[in-house]
């Protein structure tokens, strides 16, 4: 077991509001998120010695302005002026799990007291994926040419080879959509509160690249969210219960660029995360009992039930069925609503559910005795995270 | 049956790695990276083996016939290049003489339905321009 487990907690989360057009600079959404996770943990923003991020736009093809539509470590500095700052960073080879991974690290390491970390996602006029040009060069040479655009194409190759190597059926995966869709009329932050999804919805909705239709994809939206990290130590003193992190990990496999549809590489980059995270936290998959797992497209959750260990390979559809996944099922499931319900903001709002279940904070979503919450923070295939939040101290 | 007649494909440019198989492409020969190690295929292409680490790699003939590994049918218009075939079938090939090396490609010739895990294809040469030949595929019955 990892010796710094519980060592480090979550206390304090905050939400800008998420918007479908981008009608003020992100940096504005990044600011309001920021100040609404100090303002939760009750401390004052000169006390705030760390900033962390992931400040990538996922779409392709639009110009990258800091404060507009992305929001730098190098931006917050600037907007923030911290009398106290000691020590910054942004990653690159995992999403924002690893910021808050590395805000981890550097607490426990005592270069810095109070870390916050933010994602913040712009949602740029015109189409998302903007794919002008008529050259294909680097990785995209081997894809582009067949009119594989975006990413989400990328996984709905490795979908058809699950669905049809296992024998499944998409229509299964109405379960999950129409669930955590369910679970989003409890989340007044989220893009689809107040709108309901039924199974009808999802089977009468457009096809956008088989086998995912409309309601299998997250909508693109303009927002961000924060959390403040610190020692446990001082979130004890602190306004929210902590949610105490008992163990994380990362993707330890990478597929070569440019190959694409294989299947194993979701669940080599998963089980790898996993793996550490069950071994640093000495827990396994029988002992969770609630769970957040990314699904920027819905098939990501298959890729992350299997590969962390909830299920066998090729159950996972079958797995989400019959209420396993209510708030009152044996394992809940993305109980905020997931991506697919909050609009696309990258995995910080899976880390902020995995945390505010394990400290009693979920309001009228809240599962009933927790201890052990589960967090896939990203695909696990391409900047996979995973993590171990507990109420309990062990 | 999709009508990619007025789609513009955009061309691949050919860099230090990729460019014996631009090169083979446009003879209509499929070649892939090995390596001469230990005999392992690869593609995409890249600075080593994927299985033993060793910078001696060649490219070496394969032959144009395999089965569908994977596919997606894209019916979103937002890449306009590819708008006007939609809905039509990407798919990712797995070759018979190199297991694991993935290619992705179009399903060409036949309805989009056709595509399916595990349907037998081969190779057909289809030309961009002067210097790019795509491989691309149809179904077979080797």
């Amino acid at each position: 077991m990892w010796e710094n487990r519980c060592k480090v907690a979550i206390s304090g989360v905050g939400y800008s509001k998420a918007t479908r057009s981008a009608d003020i600079p992100l940096a504005a959404h990044a600011l309001e998120a920021v100040r609404g996770a100090v303002a939760d943990s009750g401390l004052r923003m000169e006390d705030i010695d760390g900033l962390a991020t992931y400040p990538e736009l996922p779409a392709t093809g639009h110009a990258e302005v800091d404060g507009i539509s992305v929001v730098s470590v190098n931006c917050m500095m600037a907007m923030l002026k911290l009398p106290n700052l000691t020590w910054h960073i942004q990653v690159g080879t995992t999403n924002i799990g690893g910021a808050v991974q590395q805000a981890t690290n550097a607490l426990l390491a005592g270069v810095c007291k109070y870390a916050v970390v933010w994602r913040a996602m712009h949602n740029p006029s015109g189409t998302y994926q903007n794919l002008p040009g008529n050259m294909a060069a680097g990785a995209t040479q081997f894809t582009g040419p067949f009119g594989f655009g975006g990413p989400g194409q990328g996984m709905a190759v490795a979908y058809t080879r699950w669905l049809e190597k296992n024998n499944q059926t998409r229509d299964k995966m109405a379960t999950l959509a129409v669930t955590q869709r369910k679970h989003t009329q409890h989340n007044p932050h989220a893009y689809f509160y107040g709108t309901p999804l039924t199974r009808e919805d999802y089977f009468a909705s457009r096809m956008v690249a088989y086998p995912f239709c409309l309601f299998d994809c997250d909508i693109p939206v303009q927002g961000a969210v924060a959390v403040v990290l610190t020692l446990a130590d001082r979130a004890r003193d602190l306004k929210p219960a902590p949610a105490y992190l008992a163990g994380y990990g990362q993707r330890l496999h990478f597929e070569t660029a440019g190959r694409i549809g294989s299947l194993s590489s979701y669940m080599e980059g998963g089980s790898s995360s996993a793996k550490l995270t069950w071994e640093r936290s000495g827990f396994t998959p029988k002992d969770v009992d609630v769970a957040q797992i990314y699904d920027g497209f819905s098939a990501s959750v298959i890729y992350g039930l299997e590969s962390y260990g909830f299920c066998k390979e090729g159950e996972a559809l079958d797995f989400i069925q019959d209420g396993r996944i209510e708030l009152d099922g044996d394992l809940p499931l993305n109980t905020f609503g997931g991506s697919l319900g909050t609009g696309r903001i990258h995995g910080l709002w899976h880390i902020i559910e995995g945390a505010l279940q394990a400290s009693g904070r979920a309001g009228s979503r809240q599962v009933k005795d927790v201890n052990v919450s589960f967090v896939g923070a990203s695909a696990p295939i391409v900047t996979g995270t995973t993590f171990i939040f507990v109420r309990e101290p062990y | 049956m999709s009508d990619w007649s007025k789609v513009t494909r955009p061309i691949p440019v050919p860099n230090e790695w990729t460019r014996p198989f631009w090169a083979a492409a446009k003879r209509n020969a499929l070649e892939l990276q090995r390596c001469q190690s230990c005999g392992h295929f690869q593609h995409p292409p890249f600075a080593t083996c994927t299985q033993c680490i060793s910078i001696d790699l060649k490219f070496e003939p394969v032959r144009g016939v395999g089965t569908i590994y994977a596919y997606t049918i894209m019916y979103h218009t937002g890449d306009k290049r590819f708008a006007s075939a939609v809905p039509y079938a990407s798919i990712v090939v797995e070759l018979d003489d190199a297991p694991g090396a993935l290619m992705a490609g179009n399903l060409l010739g036949a309805e989009y339905t056709e595509a399916k895990v595990g349907r037998r294809v081969e190779v057909v040469f289809e030309p961009l321009n002067d210097d790019i030949t795509l491989p691309q595929w149809r179904l077979a019955n080797v």
